[in-house]
């Protein structure tokens, strides 16, 4: 990478003297190409996007542009590759978030996700409450759990990171065959409420679609600038960022990191509990989705970087356009390998930026 | 260019919103003695990481035995002929101290992926068995090195450089932590080491590294401040001025 | 030797000893049911320790990687009609080419997020296998049956216990003899200290991804020996459920030390196969013993073990000797 055009010809030993030969221009000349060398795996892989995009497109409008052309179906494809990467943005966040600002693993994260989903169904089918209400009970309900799972078994061995992932994923062994006892084996659904329920009209081809769905992006959006803003701006997060890099200068400093990183902990918990509602209203709940939505969790925290909200939010709308795109766009008889594409983002991933399109690169 | 061991062009090492390193350039000479020194905070140990490959120099050029090794990892640096410590001990817990030696004598030698056990391994033992014999740890062999004490451990660190038969050696604060009659012993294996090794020693403690050293390099705040022999640098008022005037290190 | 040295000595004979004795003392069922599935659920429980205790890599792809194996020799054993042997060595080069891959893409990574890519990864091949018809979710691959000369694992288990049995204790003592060669001794210096290692001259990552590719082949061995044992495999052997279930398995045995991973798969496979009868939630009585352990007790069954032997040892040395460690 580096000029290595080195022309040791005259030089001798120079005390504190710049090497005549390799002055300031060859310097800049090595920077140039570092930096090339840094950026250039982000450029491969958004050519890759770019690439794989541009197939999607060529179907897309190789009938034209008229509502009889696969446009109209490109465009709900598209729809639904937002939603659904608002969905994963939604769950993926407080995975990001509890990681990133605190180092600790919830691999339990997707068994938060799929029991708020159930908490809030069971309060809508068979209480009869109100969706508003139960999406609300549901979100602090998994916000509480959340807490008192890291108040008793990881508040105490911060730092040990396997064995909080060992811990987690005992729990989550413990929650999915609880939840297996107590909801049954088969899927259900949450109804959304009236007022979101039914279909939008879209401003073309006289489509339509469902106004959940769309609230779902909206939502997404909504709380990911809250967070941003949240972690950014505010008081609290800068706090809590301060407890992450620092935590015993922060704790001289006066800041009571224990609060801070319970609060953390617990809007994490609640982004899950949040997004396993909104999952089991477009999707279903049933045994099984914890784990899926964990590992599309980690991809995107792998993807998109560790403690990264732009990443998170990046990953979760390369994982669905990939998932949605891939169903539809695939030849048939293809579909397997919609899967094989995810590993394929994976691992172009980690090869060329393993800390994430987002992350910071360890030193 | 023969005799030259090492040679730093513009270096500089720039993150955590500051220049730990900024423009260094720096030779330094078969068989030389050199001790770099600097109050805390001059960006000495960050020096030697980007010598040692361990981390990558933002700008600049490094060469080590004449070849441009800006964009080599460590450990292809190492497998040139140089060895290294580390500031705080890193020895393999895990490991018997033979086996950290052992390693150490392997490390720039072929054959580090065998699966076999071959009449080469009883030579790599005896080079780690005599490089516990010289810093003291003859004894100590079986001992698993995480249950060392410091003092040993940091004479475990040392051994390991030089059961490498390396070229150059990096030492960064070999003295840090020891009693006196420990620094004592480790001055004299420094003088004591062959002069066909360079050796680099970093110390914020200067008792040691001017005993050892021929030439001192003074580091302040990123940059190189002067260089000289033992003698010049103690009667350099600047010297005196960034170790006394600023209190403690930044 | 003291009687107690005695007695530690013949507890690893003792036990061999009752394995052997499995088939002709305990029976048919308790060979094929408990015999079988502790030998290979052991083994690829070995793999995960290996990796963990020597690597300082605790890998959740072994499943994925043990299905692999097992599918592919499934597929070709059934669908193909190759020859078993054949079909067993392709299923098991093809997880250790597998293994390689993943583990060149995940030895840049330690600790917790290591743990995070390789469950990716081997979610991702459950998927994948999952939605291929041949393989199926539940449906899979029937009729997988081990080479004739080791006989039907089934109704006649004998034979083909003592070969899980020894093919186990191969591993074993390979996994042994590995770890004081070069390499393994390189190996154990990557898990302590990377950085270390590199100054010295090593490269991690090389080390990391050959001793993936060996954990690889392994649990592909593992996966083959299960397929046979069942005469049949699906893509839901793989699952999520299983992954954890193995890492149970390991973590319950102790993770640090190889033998565990056997008493664990022993240990699991009891409580999996008498749990029922006491209770419908043995999952969560699993999961509860697995969290104690992991809180209490992080080296396992076999830990608890040590720490016996330790402060046995310690009584007997008598309240005089006060030398510490």
């Amino acid at each position: 990478m580096t000029d290595t055009t080195s022309n040791h010809g005259a030089s001798s030993p120079t005390r504190g003297r710049p090497d005549p030969i390799g002055g300031p221009a060859s310097i800049a000349r090595s920077s140039w190409r570092r930096t090339l060398a840094a950026r250039g795996p982000a450029l491969i892989g958004f050519g890759l996007v770019v690439l794989g995009l541009g197939g999607v497109l060529a179907q897309a409008l190789s009938k034209g542009l008229g509502p009889t052309g696969n446009l109209p179906i490109f465009i709900l494809v598209s729809m639904n590759a937002l939603a659904l990467a608002g969905l994963y943005f939604l769950a993926g966040s407080g995975l990001t978030l509890i990681f990133g600002l605190m180092r600790v693993v919830n691999m339990a994260h997707g068994s938060l996700y799929l029991l708020g989903g159930y908490i809030a169904w069971s309060l809508t089918s068979k209480a009869g409450l109100d969706w508003f209400l139960a999406i609300g009970v549901a979100t602090i309900a998994i916000g509480v759990v959340g807490l008192v799972m890291e108040e008793v078994f990881l508040r105490w061995n911060l730092g040990q990171d396997l064995r909080q992932a060992l811990i987690t994923i005992a729990i989550s062994l413990i929650l999915a065959d609880q939840m297996l006892a107590n909801f049954g084996a088969m899927a259900q659904t949450i109804t959304p409420p009236p007022v979101l329920s039914g279909s939008a009209p879209l401003p073309v081809y006289d489509l339509r679609y469902p106004i959940f769905k769309l609230v779902t992006i909206g939502v997404a959006l909504g709380i990911g600038i809250l967070l941003w803003v949240w972690i950014q701006r505010t008081r609290f997060g800068i706090l809590v960022r301060a407890g992450i890099d620092d935590g015993a200068m922060a704790a001289a400093l006066g800041v009571n990191v224990r609060v801070v990183f319970a609060v953390a902990f617990f809007i994490g918990s609640c982004l899950a509990g949040l997004a396993g509602v909104f999952g089991g209203t477009i999707l279903s709940l049933a045994p099984g989705l914890d784990g899926a939505f964990l590992l599309s969790s980690i991809i995107i925290v792998i993807v998109g970087g560790m403690g990264s909200l732009i990443g998170a939010a990046v990953g979760a709308l390369l994982l669905a356009v990939i998932q949605s795109y891939a169903a539809v766009y695939l030849p048939s008889g293809w579909s397997p390998y919609a899967m094989v594409l995810t590993f394929v983002l994976v691992a172009a991933v980690l090869a060329l930026k393993p800390s994430g399109l987002f992350g910071r690169a360890s030193a | 260019m023969d005799g030259t061991v090492l040679r730093l062009v513009g270096v500089t090492k720039y993150f955590a919103g500051v220049h730990a390193v900024e423009n260094v350039d720096l030779v330094v000479g078969a068989g030389e003695r050199r001790a770099i020194l600097g109050p805390n905070g001059a960006g000495k140990t960050t020096l030697f990481n980007v010598i040692a490959g361990a981390m990558p120099a933002t700008s600049g050029r490094v060469e080590l035995f004449g070849r441009d090794v800006t964009d080599l990892p460590a450990w292809s640096r190492t497998r040139m002929g140089l060895a290294r410590t580390f500031q705080t001990s890193r020895v393999l817990a895990g490991l018997s101290v033979e086996d950290n030696l052992y390693l150490a004598a392997l490390g720039p030698r072929a054959g580090r992926l065998r699966v076999l056990r071959t009449p080469a391994d009883r030579a790599l033992r005896g080079r780690a068995a005599a490089a516990a014999e010289a810093v003291g740890l003859a004894d100590r062999l079986g001992i698993a090195a995480g249950e060392l004490s410091h003092g040993e451990k940091r004479q475990l660190e040392i051994a390991m450089a030089l059961a490498a038969e390396p070229r150059l050696v990096l030492l960064d604060e070999p003295a840090a932590g020891l009693a006196r009659a420990e620094r004592q012993r480790l001055t004299e294996l420094l003088l004591g080491i062959d002069r066909a090794v360079t050796l680099i020693i970093i110390e914020h403690d200067m008792e040691v590294a001017l005993r050892v050293a021929e030439r001192v390099t003074i580091m302040d705040r990123g940059r190189i401040l002067t260089e000289g022999s033992p003698d010049e640098i103690r009667g350099d008022q600047r010297v005196h001025d960034i170790y006394l005037g600023r209190g403690h290190g930044a | 030797m003291t009687a107690y040295q005695l007695l530690r000595r013949a507890i690893p004979v003792a036990v061999l000893a009752l394995a052997v004795l499995t088939p002709p003392v305990f029976g048919t069922y308790a060979t094929s049911a408990i015999g079988l599935k502790t030998l290979w659920l052991g083994l690829v429980a070995a793999s995960l320790t290996f990796l963990a205790s020597y690597g300082g890599m605790v890998s959740l792809a072994q499943v994925g990687l043990f299905g692999v194996a097992g599918l592919f020799t499934a597929w070709l054993s059934v669908d193909q009609k190759l020859d078993p042997w054949l079909a067993a060595g392709a299923g098991i080069g093809l997880a250790a080419v597998i293994g390689l891959v993943f583990g060149a893409l995940a030895s840049g990574s330690v600790g917790v997020y290591f743990l995070m890519i390789t469950l990716a990864l081997a979610m991702i091949s459950y998927n994948v296998f999952a939605a291929v018809p041949q393989f199926g979710l539940h449906e899979g691959i029937n009729g997988v049956f081990p080479p004739a000369v080791l006989g039907d694992p089934v109704l006649a288990p004998t034979t083909y216990f003592y070969f899980c049995l020894a093919a186990s204790l191969v591993v074993f003592a390979l996994i042994r003899y590995l770890v004081r060669t070069p390499f393994g001794i390189a190996l154990q210096g990557v898990r302590d200290e990377p950085t270390r290692m590199a100054a010295l001259g090593f490269n991690p990552r090389v080390y990391r991804t050959l001793a993936f590719g060996l954990g690889a082949a392994i649990a592909g061995l593992a996966g083959v020996l299960s397929v046979w044992s069942n005469t049949r495999m699906s893509a839901g052997s793989i699952s999520l459920e299983v992954t954890i279930d193995v890492l149970a398995a390991a973590v319950i045995g102790g993770l640090w030390r190889l033998e565990g991973a056997w008493l664990g798969a022993f240990v699991f496979t009891v409580l999996e196969i008498y749990g029922p009868a006491f209770t419908d939630r043995y999952v969560t009585i699993i999961g509860a013993i697995f969290l104690v352990i992991v809180l209490l007790s992080p080296g396992g069954l076999v830990g608890i073990g040590s720490r016996i032997d330790a402060a046995v040892r310690r009584v007997l040395a008598g309240p005089v000797a006060g030398e510490g460690r």
